[in-house]
């Protein structure tokens, strides 16, 4: 039997007085992707029998917060920002399209980096290059020992996969995920104990969701527990620990 | 909803839904060039957006502002918090212009994750954390507060969605989810037929199903 026609699934996430007959329960016992659509349906309108007002907006003061933010001086980039502007700018990354002459009104000030900055840029650029260049390199000789997909946590989108590879014997992570970025955050990666509390942070995600990080061969070896794969988005706040707020995570067979 | 969730989803009976995009249409405040972008489409406003137009930022701003503050609002319970949230949503999208990827996405949703991401550095603020611990090990109860924060998000995205649908559609979709009414009493109510009535209910869901997968997807 073919799916279940989007119609039928509707009437029976309404509860209509039209129920599935029994062929189509049947269908449905068998098949998880007609399942998942009844549940989505399901959810939508369940969550749609609650209306939420909507709050009377003072669109007219925040606006007008909004101008005198754009018509004042940005603050400093932040460090990914920098990197972006220096060649070689990594490819995702596009420029700032040229500025229309309605902009003048909201003049985009950029001020220069300091020279501290630029270093730390520079270091970005360094190790996502880096990174960039081993993944080439060793794309065609690596066998591939365990792989997980994954997945967004709740209220977060996204997907990808993390591939624990074996390379010449040397173990690497390869992380890929299809995941928008975020403005004033980076993407980390970490090695997560099944016991929650202890992790390695393997380093940073650039923004284009690709990179492999080379793991210790003792944790890889035996994994220990260490089989949570974990992508959290982390403030610039200078503090090395887990932000608590992860986009995507999966667990690696052992 | 568990019980769990109500600290921050508070429960509503039914309400009469004001909706405020709807009565800026009306203000005659927003002229000349920003005018010319109250009829652009989702897609076109994308474009305008990258390429720098104020007028642009203006209109993104008419049509998302609402939804920004009340789910700021309604998260953190203070019209400040909403204010400044939907402010600094706006300005920071608008300098990141640059990085936001319009195949990955609608504006709308991206600007609503830029909202989620300052409503979760705001409660954390307030030190109502969460514990990695749990956080990790129940991977299918996983994250609490977010899972409420983006109940809080659907289903402010579904009642404004709802608001749009046009007649009767709308109204049918407002009597059988929000009044409670059977499919019966709405086609007697409506004076249509009750095949029409339910087809309307459909085509409604899987339209409110599309729409919000494009919002939070």
């Amino acid at each position: 039997m073919t799916h279940l026609e989007p119609d039928r699934l509707a009437d029976s996430a309404l509860g209509t007085d039209d129920p599935l007959t029994a062929a189509e329960q049947n269908h449905l016992a068998g098949c998880p992707e007609c399942r998942d659509q009844l549940a989505e349906l399901s959810r939508v309108a369940e969550l749609s029998h609650h209306p939420e007002e909507l709050a009377q907006v003072p669109a007219d003061a925040i606006w007008r917060s909004v101008q005198g933010q754009l018509a004042s001086p940005a603050p400093a980039p932040a460090i990914t920002e920098v990197a972006a502007k220096l060649p070689p700018s990594p490819p995702n990354v596009s420029e700032p399209p040229p500025s229309s002459p309605t902009v003048t009104e909201l003049p985009r000030r950029i001020p220069r980096p300091r020279p501290w900055l630029l270093m730390a840029a520079a270091a970005v650029v360094g190790l996502t290059i880096g990174i960039g260049v081993t993944t080439v390199a060793v794309r065609d000789q690596a066998d591939v020992t365990s792989s997980t997909a994954l997945n967004a946590l709740p209220g977060q989108t996204g997907q990808g996969t993390a591939e624990l590879v074996s390379d010449r014997g040397r173990p690497e992570l390869r992380v890929q995920i299809d995941a928008p970025p975020t403005p004033d955050r980076y993407r980390e990666v970490w090695l997560i104990n099944t016991d929650g509390q202890r992790m390695y942070t393997l380093g940073v995600l650039p923004d284009d969701g690709r990179a492999s990080y080379p793991v210790p061969p003792e944790l890889a070896g035996q994994l220990e527990g260490f089989t949570i794969v974990d992508v959290s988005i982390e403030p610039y706040d200078g503090k090395p620990a887990h932000s608590r707020e992860s986009q995507v995570r999966g667990t690696l067979p052992t | 909803m568990t019980p769990a969730h109500t600290g921050i989803v508070a429960e509503t009976g039914p309400v009469r839904v004001s909706f405020a995009i709807d009565d800026a249409r009306r203000d005659s405040e927003a002229v000349g060039e920003h005018a010319e972008w109250r009829t652009a489409t989702e897609d076109e406003l994308k474009v305008g957006f990258d390429q720098g137009l104020e007028a642009c930022l203006r209109e993104v701003f008419r049509r998302s502002a609402p939804l920004i503050y009340t789910i700021a609002y309604r998260a953190l319970g203070s019209s400040t918090d909403g204010e400044e949230i939907t402010q600094d949503v706006l300005v920071s999208a608008w300098r990141a212009r640059a990085s936001y990827q319009a195949d990955k996405g609608s504006l709308s949703g991206w600007l609503i994750g830029i909202a989620r991401h300052r409503i979760v550095d705001r409660q954390r603020a307030r030190g109502r954390d969460l514990r990695l611990v749990q956080a990790v090990t129940k991977q299918t109860d996983v994250q609490t507060q977010p899972e409420a924060l983006s109940t809080l998000v659907d289903r402010i995205v579904l009642t404004e969605e709802i608001g749009r649908l046009p007649h009767p559609r709308g109204t049918i979709i407002q009597l059988a989810f929000w009044e409670g009414r059977s499919y019966p009493q709405i086609a007697e109510q409506l004076d249509l037929p009750i095949g029409t009535v339910k087809s309307h209910a459909r085509r409604a869901l899987l339209h409110l199903r599309t729409q919000l997968a494009e919002v939070t997807s």
